[in-house]
């Protein structure tokens, strides 16, 4: 059994790239950029290969890492990939080497700072996949902050330490309400089970009351919805797109943001079922706002950034609309446009930056006819265009309709029983998909057709460098868009599963805290360590 | 009194004694103090092994029944005083050649080893006079600068007001209820009785003061700045750890009542926020530790809201990871002209411009922290917990500045300092050795506390 190695090959990968890359000598900055992408490159290769090794069939976790790490707290090194998980990683994984090669000639300044930066975030992001145990999730959750802190205070454009300040301290205010929702959980989990553990599959048996999921899950959602991010929780997400550098950006759209999304289904909806669905209606409405306010944004910004940004929001509204719904398309949907998005997001947001390389100018009005200055460059532009809007053969077709499909089949029985407010809901939600023509359309008519003109010409068309990145993007882009069935097959488990927990009835007894004496660590019940007497012995 | 337990019990004491009266004789006889810093650290080593010997056998003994007892915890928190010693000691070369700031810090830490271990206020004041009285000649040792003067003084008459005002305390304790007996505290902590509560209630205060836990914090950065930076590290990180452990040897197993709760929720929960926000306005490197290491008295008294079961670990662990930072801060300061120079922030700036082993270095914090919270929501005071966890929020927006301050603004013209070489280059390693075990391996160090 390789695998399971081979997973952690994958997660600690990156971190062994940072040290690699301070060996090598101060100003070999092309070595510094081969051996990245070298790196990210066999990162991807090793996830693939754990994809294909992933076995559809069988539910829960696969290829699992279990090692006692805090065993008075019951805290383990557990990681392991799922349907939840897999297909996040292996985005997250193939994005890696596209970031790496699109910042090549793009990062001049501090290169080696900048390439292990890199490296470090992709740990913490795959680190925060692939953790099924809430501490270390937690950790690679807030780990992920100080890369990106730098990449955007680095390396980001003028008011990048507004930017980057604006967005930590954004996330970090989620981070310190979720923990004290982390450790209260842990904590009532012990009092009412006696279990002391932090993995997510014991955290899933706790049993609580109804208000006090529902405080627990605001402060959850307070976290995820800050990170994916639903209105009104949005602000902090233009400011540090635009500033931030390309490679901050396409990792910010293609992986960060669905840290969020992520989170809701793992852990946020399934650990306080109840609340979830008596908040139902809250969410789904939040998500709706957040697909018609993001796309309305989008459509009057006059920065590039600015409407891919803010289109962005509207996006991962369809991947909020999806898992609320409960339905079972609904949630694959989501799952396939949370990687759709990340595709299309960050490959636009790759394709900003070449454009910004060439002309120091990101304002749409600067912009027009490029079909005619740079057809290559148009050409890709299109396509992406299009798979933002959701033409079918694209990714983003299987993931929007999913999802509104999803919605419309939960909220049709419940207009039967007279209660509409769902199906309005849905439809509003359709209204989106219009409006994302109409402003991604725009962009592309404005910035690709009409008369000739860009701030700096002669303009060289793209380098088979950025070919190739294109070329894998668009590969990705329509190999889901035409083939979802596989992938799918993948999660289908894991959206059933996903459904189970959050339909099921979870209000235990009031809980009552065992304040005096010492607490006992249970025996952890789903494993192969059994005891903390056996967990003290091993490393 | 039997002479076997006393020597065996108090084995770290001894050799600190031992190591003393080695470095007056060699002063008196006049040799060269070339090799001072080694036998300092070697003395420190051997003290530190021996109480690390003690705790790993959960040696148990009453060398001075009533007054000084020992047990695991006591001999750990030795050993992790005596442990944050040695990097502090390597970082002292530049600023002492002469052996007597060597003679003194190893008195103040004979000092803070009975008080870690005391049974009684006697054996208690006794420990916290001997641990405090060397610091207060230390913080004058900087003499080149009239700063230090100020500040030996301002450290002298506050240290002297909370000496005072633990005493007061502990004569009320003593009216009420007959004994000195450090358990005679804990009892009167959940008792009624006004004039015990006034008594608890001094004595915790005098206890705030020599931590510098808001509003009894102002000497700090005073004082801080005053002193040279081997000593300011060893105030941040030696001192506040032993007063931290001898406050909890002193709430035993007790839980807080209500009015001393109170105390203990205000004014860390002040300090954490007040100290965070102060931290980050100063100018001068020794003044922002000082404020930080207000903030982190705050955290640190907030253990005490825990199950009494909890509280030595979480103290120990924290006073461990943070005392490990702190000296590595100053270990990695890097050299200047005159001290002066060495103290301004601005000479920080770009000081790191391609070492991101910063980004790693929250990560024994976030577990110190964790676990002091884990403990109060654990004993149920999770609102008290929340509202600390969001007075820490400002220490994130701290942390950034300070990591803002030293990457970027890389690209102004300052001259940078030399990064530090030698005994100080091997004091940080050893300090990120430790905040490497501490931050990726804290069950092993939970385990063995």
């Amino acid at each position: 059994m390789a695998e399971p190695l081979v997973l952690n090959v994958v997660l600690f990968m990156p971190l062994v790239g940072v040290a690699l890359l301070f060996a090598l000598k101060p100003r070999a900055e092309s070595q510094v950029r081969g051996w990245t992408l070298a790196i990210m490159l066999a990162q991807f290769v090793l996830t693939l290969w754990l994809y294909l090794r992933f076995d559809a069939t069988v539910a829960g976790l696969q290829f699992e890492t279990r090692l006692p790490w805090i065993a008075a707290w019951g805290v383990y090194y557990l990681i392991g990939l799922d349907g939840y998980n897999l297909l996040l990683v292996l985005l997250t994984a193939f994005l890696g080497p596209l970031v790496v090669a699109g910042a090549f000639t793009a990062i001049r300044k501090d290169v080696k700072l900048f390439y292990a930066m890199v490296l470090l975030l992709q740990f913490a992001m795959v680190g925060t996949f692939v953790a099924q145990d809430l501490f270390l999730f937690y950790l690679f959750w807030e780990t992920m902050l100080i890369p990106l802190f730098f990449i955007i205070g680095i390396w980001g454009g003028e008011r990048r330490i507004y930017a980057t300040f604006k967005f930590v301290l954004y996330t970090a205010f989620g981070s310190i309400v979720m923990l004290a929702a982390v450790i209260y959980l842990v904590i009532s989990l012990d009092a009412t089970t006696g279990i002391t553990s932090f993995a997510f599959a014991d955290l899933y048996r706790a049993q609580l009351p109804l208000p006090v999921q529902t405080i627990l899950l605001c402060a959850f959602a307070l976290s995820f919805a800050i990170k994916v991010p639903m209105v009104p929780l949005h602000t902090w997400l233009p400011d540090a797109h635009v500033e931030a550098p390309t490679a901050g950006s396409v990792i910010l759209a293609g992986v960060l943001l669905k840290m969020g999304t992520y989170g809701f289904m793992k852990l946020g909806f399934p650990l306080f079922p109840d609340a979830t669905r008596l908040l139902a209606p809250v969410f789904s409405t939040l998500a709706v706002i957040s697909i018609i306010y993001g796309a309305c944004l989008a459509l009057v910004q006059t920065d590039i950034k600015k409407v891919i940004a803010y289109s962005s929001i509207s996006h991962l509204g369809y991947v909020m609309l999806g898992l609320i719904s409960l339905d079972l398309l609904g949630i694959q949907g989501a799952i396939v446009q949370m990687v759709s998005h990340g595709l299309v997001a960050g490959g636009l947001f790759l394709m900003v930056g070449m454009i910004y390389e060439r002309c120091h100018s990101r304002e749409i009005k600067d912009y027009g006819g490029l079909a005619k200055l740079l057809p290559i460059y148009s050409v890709f532009f299109a396509i992406l265009t299009l798979a933002a809007i959701g033409l079918p053969t694209t990714s983003g077709f299987t993931g929007e309709f999913l999802v509104l499909l999803g919605a419309f089949s939960a909220a049709w029985p419940l207009h039967l029983e007279g209660f509409s407010y769902p199906l309005v809901v849905s439809v509003t939600a359709v209204a989106g998909v219009v409006l994302g023509a109409l402003y991604m359309l725009g962009l592309a008519q404005r910035v690709l057709f009409g008369p000739a003109r860009a701030p700096h010409q002669p303009l060289v068309d793209l380098n088979l460098r950025e070919k190739s990145i294109l070329v894998a993007l668009m590969a990705a882009v329509f190999v889901f868009g035409l083939f979802p069935a596989e992938p799918m097959r993948k999660t289908e488990l894991a959206a059933q599963e996903y459904r189970q927990l959050v339909a099921a009835e979870r209000t235990g007894s009031r809980m009552t805290l065992n304040t005096a004496g010492s607490r006992v660590v249970a025996p952890v019940p789903m494993g192969n360590v059994t005891s903390t007497a056996a967990a003290r012995t091993t490393p | 009194m039997n002479f076997d337990v006393v020597l065996v019990a108090m084995l770290p004491e001894h050799i600190l004694l031992a190591g003393i009266v080695l470095l007056v004789a060699l002063d008196i006889a006049g040799a060269s103090t070339r090799e001072t810093v080694t036998v300092t650290t070697l003395i420190l080593i051997a003290a530190a092994a021996a109480a690390t010997c003690l705790a790993t056998v959960a040696y148990t003994a009453t060398p001075f029944a009533g007054h000084y007892s020992v047990d695991a915890g006591a001999s750990s928190a030795k050993a992790i005083l005596l442990a944050l010693t040695v990097p502090v000691v390597l970082i002292s070369r530049d600023d002492f050649a002469e052996r007597t700031f060597h003679i003194l810090l190893l008195s103040s830490l004979y000092g803070a080893c009975l008080l870690v271990a005391s049974d009684s206020f006697l054996m208690l004041f006794l420990g916290l006079e001997i641990m405090s009285l060397p610091v207060y000649v230390l913080v004058l040792l900087a003499f080149q600068r009239t700063a230090s003067a100020e500040a030996a003084l301002k450290y002298l008459v506050l240290g002297g007001t909370a000496t005072a005002t633990l005493l007061m305390g502990a004569s009320l304790l003593y009216g009420a209820t007959g004994s000195l007996a450090l358990s005679a505290f804990t009892s009167s902590l959940a008792s009624p009785s006004a004039m015990e509560t006034i008594g608890v209630v001094l004595v915790l205060l005098a206890f705030f003061l020599k931590a510098a836990v808001v509003p009894f914090h102002a000497w700090a950065p005073d004082a801080y700045e005053g002193a040279a930076m081997p000593v300011t590290a060893y105030m941040a990180a030696v001192i506040k750890g032993a007063v931290l452990f001898v406050v909890v040897r002193l709430a035993g197993n007790a839980m807080l009542g209500p009015p001393v709760v109170g105390l203990v929720v205000a004014m860390p929960l002040l300090s954490i926020v007040w100290g965070n926000l102060t931290a980050m306005r100063q100018q001068s490197f020794r003044r922002m530790i000082a404020y930080s290491s207000i903030a982190h008295a705050g955290y640190l008294f907030y253990a005490l809201l825990g199950e009494p079961a909890s509280r030595f670990q979480a103290v120990a662990f924290y006073v461990l990871a943070y005392g490990a930072m702190n000296i590595l801060a100053f270990a990695a300061l890097p050299r200047a002209a005159d001290d002066a120079t060495r103290d301004r922030l601005v000479h920080l700036k770009g000081l790191f411009g391609r070492d991101p082993a910063a980004a790693i270095l929250p990560l024994p914090g976030f577990v110190a922290k964790f676990m002091i919270f884990k403990n109060v929501i654990a004993a149920g005071y999770t609102a008290y917990a929340v509202a600390g966890l969001i007075g820490s929020y400002i220490g994130i927006y701290f942390y950034l500045r300070v990591v803002q301050y030293m990457f970027m603004s890389a690209d102004e013209s300052f001259a940078r300092g030399t990064p530090s070489k030698g005994l100080a280059l091997g004091a940080s390693v050893l300090c990120l050795i430790a905040a490497f075990v501490l931050g990726v391996f804290p069950g092993w160090v939970i385990d063995v506390l």
